[in-house]
Order: structure tokens, then C-alpha cells, then sequence
């Protein structure tokens, strides 16, 4: 079932074009991350989402009902703000109220429910404190709770980790998470932290000036991205310039060929053979074998010198350089010595390898 | 915010914005009405106008008593001028940089003047005047109640400029070789320019309105602007006093207009 | 450090960099505060009829005042429009002000200028303009009859109507200042949060916007009362004797009748008026300001 539906919304500012074509589905009590920089246009996204903004041309669905025109008050929304926007001039009780009380929920119902939704958040006998009587990471809780506690049919959140200290916001990640699963509620998450929006998501949006650039799993996204943009913008990547010289087999296997080798890699169907791509390569995915060892069972080889060896604790970060001149990253396991000025054989598997249109 | 532009004017916002709108017109109206009334050719105050002429404003110039009260108003509001952009600047640096605990204090001291009633001051003054001997026999102690008046102008607005200024540009020139005098010229002076000017400015504008001060105060046989409108409206009430109504109108905006081109009115502290 | 430095202790930099604020401080000492000592000392001194006071010292003016019919008129009447003109002055500054915190348009600094320029353009030119359109023959009266709404002009020059109006226009800018400053400085999430947990506009005023900017609101208030209590120009020039208040008296005293204790003693009495009020007024409000951060 749809919970929560954008369908190809558009936004102009003055000559400026900062939503195009944003159109997103999403099921009942999924959780997704509207990634992307900073002016990708996934702010206005949510405002959008929320009231505050009008888009320019669009529809706005939740289930069926739609919201395109409705005042942010009439959207039964719940928003976590990357302030807080705790009311300074209420007690935390008086917080949880508010929504309560705007929806003319009876004196004892609202007890009822401000106390549960308390529990759930770990902050029982903090009523009757003020919001500057509180830490960051209760406050924070206390703005969770107050969504939360009107019971709405989508929870929104706007960068709400983003004032938190490392250690907490680690915390916090997971909590947010299995707090959202225990209700089971529909959640848009706003980030410009690849690391939160994967472990947080069921899927993720990567935007990228105003319009979405990818809709996918973690996984899909950091394994499969759709583009060299999405690529460079989750986690690290070595790329290299390849042509393909066959296709192997269905399902988006390849032969390509970089420099003296020749490599299996995955890619995406269609790929014509004899055109230009570029072969990604996570660091993390690459092994440093001997130079005279045969590769693993239909494995990958690249002949590099190491030009540097980083000591980073768990891994050795590694620079190295192909005959060709290409530069690669590897992190490999911190507990073997590998000299600068050694060549090596550079491992791995096709379906560690992704391709993509140059 | 609410009114955000993209979100849709609802009846209410229309309202709302008419009701603001009759607020500016009843700020503005009187002082629009003076200017354009100054311009009349007839006799009277009133409307409908007869003509659009000047000559009122060669009468204003043609009066020697306007002239003169021009002249010592300038006068005075220049010496508070200067003697303040020395005294508030200093103050404001040591406030902000070495007053310690007694910041809030001594903050609320320099800026009393401005929260005293004005016209309390000025009775203390003649009082205390009357006292030492001088009385208003000079232009003393009527020039001494506008430097006092005037003074917390320059010295909030220049506390202001600290505020946002960042030190370690002053300890970067230290550490260069600069002396704590090429440090202040090069690098500290610069950057409170705005914020002197904006007082500088607005102790002149308000030095030139002061009434009280001057009405009390005043030197024998001297009248400031304000006090001779004040005079002559008592016993005409002709475009004369439009004209010279008119003229320190244009003054004022003279002011707000370089402060807006040099400085930016968002600067301006009361 | 075995090593102890010989020579003079060097004083801490608080004390050195005295000589900086020594201008200004000898400048408000001696012609701010030393001064209002001589307001306190002339109203005890007695009357004269040959000098500026007699020798001996004497209550008799504070008591004189506080007992006369016609004083305490005048207090009461100052008071009363000192009030009214807070009132509408913060009715009619608080749209302003909230217009201009949320205006984003490049209108804005424009508007601004209306805010400010009053402030700028001298008192007397201000009230000036009042003379003008409250006369008998003046704006309103004229735009009146020419609508054939009145036959008599209305009386509002020489009333405390008059004088109400124009000081409400004169101090209307001390409102917006601190309001503006106040409502800038509220997260503007905070109603955002309000509106997405089902407040209505109108509820997110009253419950969020308006609370939190009480500081603003608190100190608008004070200072134009404070101002408008003491106020000399408008009510001299506009109120005639129905609109006569304490500074106009006081003024009288000083420079029409020569009469400095007794005028001393007023003013005295002004600036003891203007203290209870306010203190009055902060602990009425006390309890609502309690609440804010």
C-alpha cells in the first residue's frame, strides 16, 4: 500500500529551477533518506512535503488523500526539525500537549498517551522540565516524542542529528531507526550524511541539483550507483577507463578491456560492445595478491606497483600505480607488511566491479 | 515563517497586510505632508495647494534668525560629533575588551543618557550649572547636555561593531610585527569604521533634534533650529515653518542615505 | 621556575587600559551624575522671592505638590495618556514589526527606513505636522467638512486626544526596535513546528509567537511610557491647558515663574511616577517572563 506519494513535483524560484520532476512512492511504514549536498533540493522537498513550501506544479498524495494545496495543520504530519524547535516557554509536558490539545484529545487521553509515548523514548519524570533544563540528546528525544505522540501519518525529519556530538549521534541512529520500526510509521529522513542514511534506511534518494539522481536499497546504491555523481558522492571509489569488448553472458556480465588487461566486470544492461566506460572499484573490494599468483576462481588481475602505504590501525591504505599511470586506492588487512616500490597483483571479483557509460 | 513566499495568500495575509499598510501611511503621512506644504505657493498651511513654489524656502534663507540658529545648531552638533567619536570609541573598546565583570555595569552607565528622560537631564544640568557659577551665561553647558545626550549613540554602535569583529585578526598583525598604534590604524580602526560612522551620523542627526537640552540650556541670545521653529510656530503658522521643517527633514534623510550606501542601515543600533 | 622576575610588578591590563574609558567615564560623572544630585538638593531648598532659593532646607514642595488639587490632576492625566499612548502604540507597532521580521522582499530595508526616519526627523517638525492636520482649519477637519460629514470644526488641537495621537505616531518607532530585534531572534522552526503539529496560524500566534516575544513587547512598553510621561515638545505645542502634563509644569516653573525647588520637586516627583510604574509593570509581567529562557 502507497503511504506517501510525490508525483513529478516541480519548483521554480524566481528564474531558478530547485525541485525537477521529484516524484517518489513509498510504502506504508518505510523509512526513507532524501540524500544529497547541501542546495540538492532535498529541504525544499520536505517542506514541500510538509506545508511550508508550495510546489510550482506537482501532486502531493498521502494514501489517497491529496495534500498538494493543504495547510501544513490539516496534513497530520509529524516533524522532527534540525533546531528541535522544542517551545522554549513549556515544560516538556506542555510540548507532548501541544499537538494533543490542537486535536482536542480529552485531559486523561493526553496523560495516557504522553506517558507512553515517554517510555518509548526513555525520558519518564521529565515532564516538568524546561527544554534548556535539558542535553542536546534529550532535547532531541523530547522532539521525537512530540511528533510522535500525535500519532500522524508520516513522520518527517529534517537533519535532526546534525547539532549532536559523534559518540551520541551514533546512538541516536539506531534508536531513531528501531523507534520507527516499533511503530511502524512512514519516515522521510533529510541528510547530507551518507554513513546515517545507510544504515538508517530501507531506501535512499540521492538528489543532486534538484532532481533525483537515484531510488534504491544501501546496498543498491553503494554496489550498483546509476551514475559517476552518485559514485563519488557515497563512500570512495578508483575508477578506470575501459572498453568493452564483449558481452559475457546475461544478466549484465562483461569483458572489458583497461590498459594490458583484460576484466570481467558487472554493469548494467546494454552496455554495447567497442564503447567507452568507466570500471569502479570500492577499495575495500581489492586484494593484494603475489605477481606471479594465478587469480582466483574467475577473478580479476592488475599488475601495480605500490607507490605508498598508509598505517591506519585496522587496514593499510595503499596507493598504487598501474604501468599505465592510473592511481588506486586499497585498504587492505592492517597485520601484513607490504614495502613501497613492491609490484603486485591487484585482485577481484566481477561482481565487485561495476561499470558505467563514460 | 509563515509568510514565506511559494505558500499561497490567504484572505487573512490580505488583511493583514492592509493593516500594515494603513500603519506606514500613518507613520509616513505627516512627514510627507510637511515637505509637500512647504512647496505651496498660497499663504496658508492647508490644502488645496495654490502652486508648487520655492518661496518659501527663500524666506527661510532670507531670515536671519533661522540663518543663525542654522549655523549654531551645526555648530554644536559638530563639536558633540567629534568630542564623542574620541570618547564613545574608547570607552567601547575598553568595555569590550577589558571591563571584565563590570561590563554589564559600565555598559548600562554609558548608555544612561539615552534611557534617562532627556528632559530630567536637561533640569539637572541647569540646576547643577546654576551651581558651579556658570549658568548659561555660555554656550557651555548647552554644548556639554549634547555631548552627554548624543554620547551613548556612538558608543553602542561602535560596541557593536567589536562585537562582530574577530580578534585574532589584531593578534595575526601582532604576531606580524605590528606595534599595539600601526595594530589599532591598520587593523581595529577599519573595522569599527562602520559603526563609528553610523554613531557619528546619528549623534549629529540627534544632537541637530535635541529640544529639551536646548530649550533650558540655551546661551542667551542663542536659538538652535528646533527652538526657533519652536518660537516662531508659537506665533505663525505660515509655509515658513514648513520650509524650515522641511529642511532638517532633508537632513535626516541626507544621513539614513549615506549610512545606507557607506555602511548598511541593518547596522544601526539604538 | 626557581627564576623569579626582579622590577616592578607589571599591573593587570584592566588597570592600565583605564586611561581609555577615563574620558567618557569623567565626562558622565561630571556632567550626568553629579547633576542629578543638584535636581535632589534644589527641591529641598526653600523658596525665594530675590534668589534662585532661599538658605534654609525644606519637604514643603513635595508636600505642597502631593496635597494640591491641580498637581495631582496633572499627574493623573499624564499618567493616564502616558498609558493610553503605550497601548496603542503597541497595537499599532506590533503588525509592523512582525511584518518586518518575516518580509524577505527587497522592499524590506525601505520599509525600514518609514520604521526609522520618524525617529530622525525632529520632535518639534513631527508634532509640527500634528498642528497641521488637527487644527481647526487643518487636514481633518478640512477633508471632513469637505465631505459634508461636519459643520463645526471638531476640536482635537488643545485636547489630550491631540496629544494622545501624535506622541503615539512620535515613539511608535521605540516599539517596532526591540519587537523586531525580539521576533528576528525566535527560531523561526519553532512556529514551523507549531503549524506541522496542527496549530492553526492564529494558535501559533497566540500560543508561541506571542509569548516569546514578551521581552520585545516588555521593553517597547517601558520605554514609551517613560518617553511619553516626560515628553515636553508635543503636549506644550499640541495640548493647551485640557492636555497639560507634568513636563509642561515643570517647564513652566523653571522658566516662566522661576520657581526651581518647587519645580525641582516635580520633577522629582516625574521620575519617581515613571519608577513605580515600571516597576509595577515588571511585576505584573513578572510572572509570564518567568516561563522564557
Amino acid at each position: 500500500m502507497t503511504s506517501l506519494a510525490l508525483d513529478r513535483l516541480n519548483k521554480h524560484f524566481g528564474t531558478q529551477h530547485i525541485l525537477r520532476d521529484v516524484s517518489i512512492a513509498m510504502a506504508q511504514g518505510e523509512f526513507v533518506s532524501l540524500l544529497g549536498p547541501s542546495g540538492c533540493g532535498k529541504t525544499t522537498t520536505l517542506r514541500c512535503i510538509a506545508g511550508f513550501e508550495q510546489p510550482s506544479s506537482g501532486r502531493i498524495l498521502f494514501g489517497d488523500r491529496d495534500v498538494t494545496a493543504a495547510l501544513p495543520e490539516k496534513r497530520d504530519i509529524g516533524m522532527v526539525f534540525q533546531s528541535y524547535a522544542l517551545f522554549p516557554h513549556m515544560t516538556v509536558a506542555e510540548n507532548l500537549d501541544f499537538g494533543l490539545v490542537a486535536r482536542k484529545v480529552p485531559p486523561d487521553e493526553r496523560r495516557r498517551r504522553r506517558e507512553a509515548v515517554l517510555g518509548m523514548v526513555r525520558l519518564q519524570g521529565f515532564e516538568g522540565r524546561y527544554p534548556r533544563e535539558l542535553s542536546g540528546g534529550q532535547q532531541q528525544r523530547v522532539a521525537l516524542a512530540r511528533a510522535l505522540v500525535i500519532e500522524p501519518s508520516v513522520l518527517l525529519l529534517d537533519e535532526p542529528l546534525a547539532n549532536l556530538d559523534a559518540t551520541l549521534r551514533d546512538e541516536m541512529r539506531f534508536f531513531i531507526r528501531e523507534l520507527q520500526q516499533r511503530v511502524g510509521i512512514t519516515a522521510i529522513y533529510v541528510t547530507h550524511d551518507q554513513a546515517e542514511a545507510m544504515v538508517m534506511s530501507d531506501r535512499i534518494v540521492v538528489m543532486r541539483a534538484g532532481a533525483i539522481a537515484q531510488v534504491g536499497t544501501p546496498r543498491m546504491i553503494y554496489e550498483r550507483p546509476a551514475s559517476l555523481d552518485v559514485a563519488a558522492f557515497i563512500g570512495r571509489s578508483n575508477t578506470l577507463e575501459a572498453r568493452v569488448e564483449a558481452v559475457a553472458g546475461g544478466g549484465g556480465l562483461y569483458v572489458v578491456r583497461a590498459g594490458p588487461s583484460a576484466l570481467r566486470a558487472a554493469g548494467p544492461v546494454g552496455l554495447a560492445p567497442g564503447s567507452a566506460v568507466r570500471l569502479l572499484l570500492r577499495p575495500e573490494a581489492v586484494r593484494v595478491d603475489p605477481p606471479d599468483a594465478a587469480p582466483a576462481g574467475g577473478g580479476n588481475h592488475i599488475l601495480a606497483r605500490i607507490a605508498a602505504s598508509v598505517y591506519q590501525g585496522a587496514a593499510i591504505q595503499l596507493v598504487l600505480e598501474t604501468p599505465e599511470g592510473a592511481r588506486l586506492i586499497a585498504d587492505v588487512n592492517g597485520r601484513r607488511a607490504v614495502a613501497p616500490g613492491q609490484t603486485v597483483a591487484l585482485g577481484f571479483a566481477p561482481a565487485d566491479a561495476w561499470l558505467l557509460p563514460a | 515563517m509563515t509568510a514565506a513566499s511559494g505558500v499561497r495568500r490567504t484572505l487573512w495575509d490580505r488583511l493583514f497586510l492592509a493593516l500594515v499598510a494603513a500603519i506606514y501611511i500613518f507613520l509616513m503621512f505627516p512627514i510627507v505632508l510637511v515637505v509637500v506644504l512647504s512647496l505651496n505657493s498660497g499663504e496658508f498651511l492647508a490644502f488645496p495647494l495654490e502652486g508648487v513654489s520655492l518661496r518659501w524656502f527663500g524666506a527661510l534663507f532670507g531670515n536671519q534668525r533661522f540663518l543663525a540658529a542654522l549655523i549654531y545648531s551645526v555648530q554644536i552638533a559638530a563639536v558633540a560629533t567629534v568630542v564623542n567619536a574620541v570618547f564613545g570609541t574608547l570607552a567601547a573598546l575598553y568595555v569590550a575588551r577589558f571591563a571584565g565583570r563590570w561590563r554589564d555595569r559600565l555598559r548600562t552607565l554609558m548608555t544612561s543618557p539615552l534611557l534617562i528622560p532627556e528632559i530630567l537631564t536637561a533640569i539637572a544640568l541647569l540646576f547643577y550649572f546654576y551651581e558651579l557659577g556658570i549658568g548659561t551665561r555660555y554656550s557651555l553647558a548647552i554644548q556639554m547636555g549634547h555631548i552627554v545626550i548624543t554620547f551613548p549613540y556612538v558608543f553602542l554602535n561602535v560596541s557593536a561593531a567589536l562585537f562582530n569583529f574577530d580578534r585574532s585578526q589584531e593578534e595575526a598583525a601582532r604576531s606580524l610585527g605590528a606595534g599595539p598604534w600601526m595594530t589599532f590604524r591598520r587593523v581595529t580602526l577599519p573595522a569599527i569604521k562602520p559603526g563609528l560612522i553610523t554613531g557619528g551620523l546619528f549623534a549629529f542627526v540627534i544632537s541637530f533634534d535635541v529640544f529639551n537640552i536646548s530649550l533650558l540650556l540655551k546661551a542667551l541670545g542663542h536659538n538652535t533650529m528646533p527652538l526657533e521653529l519652536f518660537d516662531y510656530l508659537r506665533f505663525n503658522f505660515d509655509p515658513t515653518a514648513a520650509a524650515v521643517a522641511s529642511l532638517s527633514i532633508f537632513v535626516t534623510f541626507g544621513a539614513i542615505f549615506l549610512i545606507d550606501r557607506t555602511v548598511g542601515l541593518r547596522s544601526l543600533r539604538f | 621556575m626557581t627564576e623569579t622576575r626582579t622590577g616592578a610588578p607589571v599591573a593587570p591590563q584592566h588597570l592600565r587600559m583605564l586611561w581609555m574609558l577615563a574620558p567618557a567615564f569623567v565626562l558622565l560623572l561630571l556632567f550626568f551624575i553629579l547633576p542629578y544630585v543638584s535636581i535632589a538638593t534644589m527641591s529641598l531648598r526653600e523658596a525665594s522671592t530675590r534668589a534662585v532659593h532661599g538658605e534654609g532646607w525644606t519637604v514643603s514642595h513635595y508636600t505642597t505638590a502631593l496635597t494640591d488639587a491641580y498637581i495631582l490632576t496633572v499627574i493623573g492625566r499624564t499618567v493616564l495618556m502616558g498609558g493610553l499612548v503605550t497601548l496603542l502604540a503597541l497595537l499599532l507597532g506590533y503588525p509592523v514589526a512582525y511584518h518586518l521580521a518575516m518580509s524577505r522582499s527587497r522592499w524590506t530595508s525601505l520599509l525600514y527606513v518609514c520604521v526609522l526616519s520618524p525617529l530622525l526627523v525632529g520632535l518639534v517638525v513631527r508634532t509640527f505636522a500634528w498642528m497641521i492636520i488637527l487644527s481647526n482649519n487643518g487636514v481633518v477637519n478640512q477633508t471632513l467638512r469637505s465631505l459634508g460629514l461636519i459643520d463645526f470644526p471638531l476640536q482635537l488641537m488643545n485636547t489630550p486626544a491631540g496629544v494622545v495621537i501624535a506622541l503615539t505616531h512620535v515613539f511608535l518607532p521605540f516599539v517596532v526596535l526591540p519587537l523586531l530585534g525580539n521576533l528576528q531572534a525566535i527560531n523561526p522552526e519553532v512556529s514551523m513546528a507549531a503549524r506541522s503539529l496542527g496549530a492553526s496560524r492564529l494558535r501559533t500566534f497566540l500560543k508561541v509567537t506571542l509569548p516569546l516575544s514578551l521581552p520585545g513587547l516588555q521593553a517597547g512598553a517601558i520605554l514609551v511610557f517613560v518617553l511619553s510621561i516626560s515628553a515636553y515638545v508635543t503636549p506644550a505645542l499640541l495640548g493647551g491647558v485640557r492636555g497639560r502634563t507634568m513636563s509642561v509644569l515643570i517647564v513652566q516653573y523653571l522658566v516662566d515663574t522661576f520657581r526651581w525647588p518647587a519645580g525641582a520637586a516635580l520633577a522629582t516627583i516625574m521620575a519617581a511616577v515613571a519608577l513605580i510604574a515600571v516597576t509595577l509593570f515588571l511585576l505584573l509581567t513578572a510572572r509570564a517572563m518567568r516561563r522564557l529562557p
